[in-house]
């Protein structure tokens, strides 16, 4: 075999070697090539059977050659050494090649001779890639090896490959000759790169070393623009690693095995166990690598296909699929996908896909808001992708969430507004909230040991006479030093510390935003309710004058007119379906139904008997009463078809007519609308068609002979068929496709019929729109709108449903009626899940209160004062933190009155949070994933606390765990206050 | 120690390049938490009043302020103290004391006018009932010949210009401002120095040469070991280019660091916010879009 020696042994002759003149190495060369050529001659190996003595002798003598040619040093000022020189004119690499491809060409043969040019490569003394005698053989054989080989064959093959890219960084001359030489041979260009692409998302050694050697080509793009230009337009690179991770995931569990009740999110102890987890990790990093590295063109490419090869088509339809379980796991994964990603265009992918991508023209964000208010793991998995999306300091992000809605400053009343910016100088906030205490819990009241070793004594005399001397002097009356002793709350003070790191971190983050939202910029006036659609209105008109300006990249799109507007009557039901949850712990079963069967003040509001029976079991399930999980699954999944179904019963009571109307005849009737909505296909249209790069390859990428695992990307696909189809059979679509552009197309039409009305309407557009409403000008389209006005906006509970919605659907965004003050449905759903933390379990108050504490460091005036800012007055029908807050004071000293073993189980639950608040310690500096764990859980609870002692409370005493969170709660958001107080007013350069 | 830290901040800012240089003491090593007085409990903080709400029926339990009421205090002050940092008050500087929030050293340079190269050094007592008591007091350390300073004690009569002081609208600030104010617009109604006010009104020459006389006399104790014994007291030294030169280059280049250090740190927030607009994802020099 030819280059099999081991390296020991040349290396001994290495030794030798030195010393011996050149032209004694040239003649033994020559000697020993003539013997090659004279076997090669006589034995070819087409004609008759090379024996294998033959070819041993000829391995020998190769062994000899290539050694020599290794060895020489490159001539005077970089010429070749004679030994190359003499290679080159000889074309002794192709001829051997040529020779060992005659006979037969086996894996053990490529084998060799990769090794064989893995060696030279690697350890010659002189550039050998430069000539192109030695780099033709080499590229045919790469190319030879590109089939289907062994798993040998391969990992020499990317070791090669990997080495040949090495040398590419070094020394990028050797770049043009590469492209050149595929050229010649008339195959696909850049070979070594594209022999790497199959190896992508290979787990273990090869796949590393693959990736590491396209990552060299990578920043090699980054610089020329070529190798970008090459990869872009000509390879599958983009298609293949996107698709790849479709492919990955789709090997992910669909259903995790959740450790315990606890459990909220994946870390990294989770998924290091779940070998399809970590290698769909190892290729999103990879992801990441290459955005972070290759030239932009590369860099938009891959960050669109995996916008639409991966997240539209595989992740969102895995966020919706039927059951619970599913689509807890899948949150979860999108969490830890959101988490892993560090490169801010891929982090701008994946958050423009839950910010603003629609599926089945509902908003991911919408849907995984309404999910917090879920009962089980599926609610609190939600919240903590939350906790994980707002710890990003992201604009975008807290836009959509929160600020929005509280721009406009419709929330709090006109006189507030300059009220917005001020800063709290003595505390009020703070004291009001502490104030909040529950008496059970107030300082004096907790039983040694466990405060007296939290408290400090705060005393005269502890300094020495120095500062007698001072208070003689200055025995006026103007005295600092208290003179009897109190009790101050140490604990108090680690949360001043964190509020302060909390608040400054965040402050930093927040200098690369937009605008301050201090109630002044971005102005209220102009980001009115009305104003915000005309504007989303113009928006949507710009880009479908000029389409090509989201291209390559649909994602960041504002919000397009749906295709239908039909609206949903259906998000009633969903309503009362989780107002159930919502007001389920408070509200007895009996109650429920008492409420349930009251004569319905609109009769689509009335749910059908079944659902009130299935709501029913619903509370009894929040109260504990089913522990099955699977049972609940079944009843979502009876839920859901039944909701389905009256979903289409209801539409097909209100618009017989229609429904049975032909396509044609629908579009006919709607021409006023449909004219916008055509110019919406067509922009798609074209979307879709520029997708399609312009090396012809199509978005479904069918990287045919590539190695992805096509089986596995079409199951996806067909997943997501099937899904669809599904939901098509249901009338699910149309009926969902209310979207939040109604108001915006509404008043689109408004402007077309009489522009002049709503022009001059700048400051009462509401009414404007509201009149419309009212004016029955008679197009079906505004039929419908009827119907959506008269249960968004003339509901009596109004309120109610604020607070408690699963109905996101239809509140959200623009949609909502904004007539009715409202701070949005995430700030609502969390303070709903506030207002029950008396029965929710430990964990969620956790991720729950964490949240709140992390929005309320955010420095942005409108947030603060909405969050903090006891002094604030608000709309009647905004709830506010402190309103909330206060009700939970009440209940819990009711609670406190009615319990009399009350205070002794606090104690017991404070010793048991501190246990496990060291234990969470002591975790923490084990794994070093600092992003992984809740900020918030770490610098919980109380610090510098005596050993706790071992007292057992079930933490199914919810009500007296809730107890202690809020006390610490109370404290957390105070501090965040007193900090806020004099951070947040200290101009930036201190 | 929150506070400590803030005003060693303001401290740094807040020095300037006269000919003599102020000496910072080092700071002694500070045990964590306890050795520090705290300023007693002030009257319990009413909030103002709000419309009735759900949670009007919480009251402010004594308790809980009994035990935060001095972080109330701390938080006020360290407000106040940021506020004064914020107004950049020209030729004036103020440090807290070691020993206690409520009271802060400073000192004034007079840069024009008849007390033109007076520094003086002073000191601010707040009330331990702040903000709901009177207003500070300004004490200088060598009474200025001036009619609003109190030739025995060295006392500016601050409550003249602060008859009531209101919370919310009355800071230390304005205080520290009438205390510079005093010595470029002189006021001779209702003197505590009746000398000094009669003859700024009958003779001036002699007024100003007795000012002359005082500035020299404040200046000559200026390198006088600091009046209280307090670690963050204000103590000049003449100019040791041992230690001066060092601190110096730091005060120089500190003006510069904030943009090199912006371009160094990586920025941990997002945006892609187009300016003037509420539209996630609007800008159009989003990378992907380039």
């Amino acid at each position: 075999m030819v280059a099999n020696g081991n390296r020991d042994g040349r290396q001994g002759e290495a030794l030798v070697l030195k010393g011996v003149d050149p032209e004694t190495c040239m003649i033994v060369f020559k000697n020993h090539w003539a013997q090659v050529v004279k076997i090669l001659e006589k034995h070819d190996p087409l004609r008759s059977n090379t024996s294998s003595n033959m070819a041993s002798a000829v391995q020998n003598y190769v062994e000899h050659i290539l050694f020599l040619l290794m060895e020489e040093d490159a001539g005077q000022a970089g010429a070749m050494g004679p030994i190359l020189e003499f290679v080159v004119m000889e074309n002794v690499m192709e001829r051997l090649f040529l020779w060992s491809l005659r006979r037969q060409f086996t894996d053990d043969m490529k084998l060799e001779q990769l090794k064989m040019y893995e060696m030279i490569v690697g350890q010659a003394r002189q550039p050998l890639l430069h000539h192109k005698p030695v780099l033709r053989p080499l590229m045919m054989l790469l190319s030879s090896c590109s089939g289907t080989a062994g798993p040998e064959v391969e990992a020499e093959l990317v070791s090669l490959l990997n080495q040949l890219c090495c040398v590419l960084a070094k020394d990028q001359s050797v770049l043009e000759l590469f492209f050149h030489t595929s050229e010649d041979q008339g195959a696909a260009n850049f070979l070594i790169f594209s022999l790497l692409i199959p190896f992508i998302h290979r787990e273990g050694l090869v796949g590393q070393q693959a990736r590491d050697a396209l990552l060299l080509i990578m920043s090699l793009s980054a610089e020329n623009q070529r190798v970008a230009q090459h990869i872009a337009e000509n390879t599958y690179f983009c298609p293949v690693l996107a698709t790849g991770l479709s492919g990955l995931y789709s090997s992910l569990p669909t259903k995790l095995e959740v450790p315990g009740e606890e459990w909220h999110c994946l870390h990294r102890e989770d998924w290091l166990q779940m070998p399809t987890l970590v290698q769909f990790l190892n290729s999103l990093e990879f992801c990441n690598a290459v955005i972070q590295v290759a030239h932009p063109n590369i860099r938009d490419q891959l960050v669109s296909y995996i916008y639409n090869g991966f997240l539209v088509p595989v992740l969102a339809p895995a966020l919706h699929k039927p059951t619970l379980e599913e689509v807890m796991t899948t949150t979860a994964y999108l969490d830890l996908f959101v988490r892993s990603v560090s490169e801010p265009v891929l982090l701008q992918t994946f958050l423009s896909f839950i910010l603003l991508h629609r599926h089945e023209n509902v908003h991911i964000l919408d849907t995984l808001v309404s999910r917090i208010n879920t009962p089980f793991q599926l609610g609190t998995v939600s919240l903590a992708l939350f906790q994980t999306l707002i710890g990003l300091y992201c604009e975008d992000v807290m836009l959509q969430l929160i600020l929005r809605y509280l721009i406009p400053c419709n929330h709090m009343m006109l006189s507030q507004r300059r009220v917005v910016k001020e800063r709290d100088f003595y505390s009020v906030s703070a004291a009001k909230i502490l104030a909040l205490t529950p008496s059970c819990c107030s300082p004096e009241h907790s039983p040694p040991p466990l405060r007296q070793l939290d408290s400090i004594l705060w005393s005269k005399g502890t300094d020495n006479k120095t500062e007698e001397t001072f208070l003689e002097e200055d025995g006026s009356g103007y005295s600092c030093v208290i003179g009897s002793e109190i009790y101050l709350d140490v604990n108090y003070l680690h949360y001043l510390y964190n509020a302060r790191l909390g608040i400054s971190s965040c402050t930093r983050a927040c200098q690369v935003w937009s605008a301050p939202y201090d109630g002044e910029d971005p102005p209220p006036e102009e980001y009115q309710p009305s104003a915000l659609e005309e504007a989303g209105a113009r928006g949507r008109q710009a880009q479908k004058v000029n389409p090509k300006r989201s291209h390559p990249h649909p994602r960041p799109r504002p919000p397009c007119p749906p295709q239908t507007t039909d609206p949903a009557p259906t998000n009633q039901l969903e309503l009362e379906w989780d107002d159930s949850y919502d007001a389920g712990p408070v509200v007895s079963p009996e109650a429920a139904t008492a409420e349930s069967s009251k004569p319905p003040q609109l009769p689509a509001a009335e749910p059908p008997k079944h659902i009130q029976e299935m709501r029913r079991t619903a509370i009894m399930l929040v109260k504990g009463s089913y522990i099955e999980e699977s049972d609940f699954q079944d009843d979502v999944m009876v839920y859901d078809l039944v909701a389905k179904k009256d979903a289409r019963d209801t539409v097909d009571r209100r618009r017989p007519s229609r429904e049975t109307l032909p396509e044609s005849e629908e579009s006919e009737i709607d021409s006023e609308f449909n004219l916008e909505e055509d110019h919406f296909k067509e922009s798609s249209l074209q979307e879709k068609d520029e997708v399609p790069l312009s090396n012809g390859l199509s978005l479904p990428l069918h990287p045919t002979n590539m190695e992805v695992n096509s089986s596995e990307v079409t199951k996806g696909s067909k997943e997501v068929k099937a899904h669809v189809a599904d939901h098509n059979s249901n009338l699910q679509s149309p009926l969902a496709e209310v979207g939040d552009d109604l108001m915006g197309q509404y008043e689109e039409l408004i402007r077309t019929l009489g522009s002049d009305e709503a022009g001059t309407g700048g400051s009462s557009p509401v009414k404007t729109v509201d009149k419309e409403f009212r004016n029955p000008v008679v197009t079906p389209m505004e039929e419908d709108e009827v119907d959506f006005s008269s249960f968004s906006m003339d509901t009596p509970e109004l309120e109610k449903q604020h607070s408690s919605l699963f109905g996101t659907k239809l509140c959200s965004g623009s949609t909502r009626s904004h007539s009715v003050p409202f701070t949005g449905p995430f700030v609502s759903v969390l303070l709903s899940r506030l207002e029950n933390m008396l029965d929710n379990s430990l964990h969620v108050n956790l991720l729950l209160t964490g949240i709140l504490a992390q929005l309320a460091a955010y420095p942005q005036p409108l947030l603060q004062s909405f969050l903090l800012n006891t002094n604030m007055v608000f709309q009647p029908s905004v709830r506010s933190l402190y309103q909330v807050l206060a009700s939970l004071k009440n209940q819990i000293e009711q609670q406190a009155s009615t319990k009399k073993d009350f205070p002794k189980l606090i104690t017991s639950a404070q010793h048991c949070l501190l246990a496990r608040e060291s234990s969470l310690k002591g975790q923490d500096t084990n794994s070093g994933d600092s992003r992984e764990c809740s900020p918030l859980e770490a610098g919980r609870m109380m610090k510098s606390s005596p050993p706790p002692q071992p007292k057992t409370i079930s933490l199914a005493r919810t009500e007296v765990f809730a107890t202690v969170l809020f006390t610490e709660f109370l404290k957390e958001l105070a501090a965040i206050a007193q900090e806020h107080s004099i951070l947040s007013h200290v101009p930036m350069e201190e | 120690t929150y506070l400590n830290d803030f005003w060693e901040k303001g401290r740094s800012d807040g020095e300037e390049q006269s000919g003599e240089q102020q000496q910072q003491r080092a700071s002694p090593a500070r045990p964590s938490f306890g050795k520090k007085q705290l300023p007693s409990i002030p009257k319990n903080a009413v909030p103002i009043t709000k419309p009735a709400s759900p949670a009007a029926t919480a009251q402010l339990a004594n308790g809980t302020h009994a035990s935060y009421g001095p972080f109330y205090l701390e938080y006020s002050l360290l407000a106040e103290f940021t506020l004064v940092i914020k107004q950049k008050l020209p030729g004036i500087y103020v440090q807290p004391s070691y020993k206690s929030a409520l009271m802060w050293f400073g000192v004034i340079f007079i840069r024009h006018g008849l007390y033109q190269d007076g520094v003086f050094k002073f000191t601010v007592y707040i009330p331990d009932n702040y903000p709901d008591g009177e207003c500070p007091r300004v004490v200088f350390d060598i009474p200025v010949f001036h009619p609003l300073v109190d030739p025995v004690s060295g006392e500016l009569d601050v409550r003249r210009a602060f008859t009531k002081w209101r919370r919310n609208h009355n800071h230390i600030w304005q205080v520290l401002m009438y205390a510079r104010t005093v010595f470029y617009k002189i006021n001779t109604m209702e003197p505590l120095n009746p000398e000094a006010a009669v003859l700024y009104d009958k003779d001036v020459q002699l007024f100003k040469s007795k000012v002359v006389d005082s500035v020299k006399l404040c200046n000559s104790h200026l390198f006088d070991q600091p009046k209280m014994d307090d670690p963050y007291a204000i103590s000049f030294s003449s100019w040791n280019p041992a230690i001066h030169d060092e601190a110096k280059e730091r005060m120089f280049s500190h003006k510069r660091r904030p943009e090199d250090h912006q371009k160094g740190l990586p920025v941990s927030g997002l945006s892609w916010v187009k300016p003037g607009s509420t539209q996630p994802f609007s800008k159009d020099d989003n990378p992907p879009l380039s």
